[in-house]
């Protein structure tokens, strides 16, 4: 997603929207979150939510503008977000994608082929495939 | 009858090991399966969003834990590609 961000970024906004963690210590731990050293406790409250985004944005040196939703889970709820999702608002405000539900069927590359529709292939020669997720597999 | 009873209690048996069976190997492993119908089936939604309907706002919290903003500031004169996620 850094990348793809990176890409067209001079045409279309991009805003990442931290929503309650999909894989907590005190919930359903993945190993691989054990081994990358990403070991949370399911935040009970704001401030612990805003610690683990700060971690996750320093951690990866995140460029993409970032957002944390409430306690109440809003954004997460007006999106079915959880425990990720991609959409793009257009200019009018109307929703013009909406992607499945990750991770399962998380595909930046939907997002991507519908930013080159309108302003072209941007992708820099050396970027990766993005049909496959990150490592950092959340955002 | 009595043997109806036991081929639909032998089907739905069957059912229920290959259903355990199925999400395990989506999950990863069957104590992997049961954390995922005990911790993220429960949150997981389809939504009723498509495409041409009007994107709905939030208030979100910047970084800092001070300041807020919503979704709808953000959508002014250029399409917002949204990204959510959470660090595990």
């Amino acid at each position: 997603m850094v990348q793809l961000f990176e890409d067209y970024k001079d045409h279309a906004d991009f805003l990442t929207i931290y929503v309650r963690e999909a894989h907590p210590t005190d919930e359903w731990q993945m190993k691989s979150n054990i081994k990358d050293g990403v070991c949370y406790a399911q935040p009970r409250n704001l401030s612990d939510r805003l610690a683990i985004a700060n971690d996750f944005t320093k951690r990866f040196k995140y460029p993409v503008p970032f957002g944390v939703d409430d306690m109440n889970n809003a954004a997460n709820d007006a999106y079915a977000a959880w425990p990720e999702r991609l959409y793009i608002i257009d200019e009018n405000g109307k929703i013009a994608y909406r992607g499945g539900m990750g991770p399962f069927n998380y595909y930046p590359k939907e997002v991507r082929a519908w930013l080159a529709s309108r302003y072209g292939e941007m992708k820099h020669p050396e970027a990766k495939p993005e049909d496959k997720k990150p490592d950092q597999k959340s955002t | 009858m009595k043997q109806i009873f036991m081929w639909v209690g032998i089907s739905l048996g069957v059912l229920l090991v290959t259903a355990f069976i199925v999400l395990s190997k989506m999950a990863g492993g069957p104590k992997d399966a049961l954390y995922m119908v005990r911790y993220a089936l429960p949150h997981m939604r389809g939504g009723n969003l498509r495409p041409g309907d009007t994107a709905p706002d939030a208030r979100l919290f910047a970084l800092n834990g001070a300041d807020t903003f919503h979704i709808r500031e953000r959508t002014a004169g250029r399409p917002l590609v949204l990204i959510f996620g959470s660090f595990t």
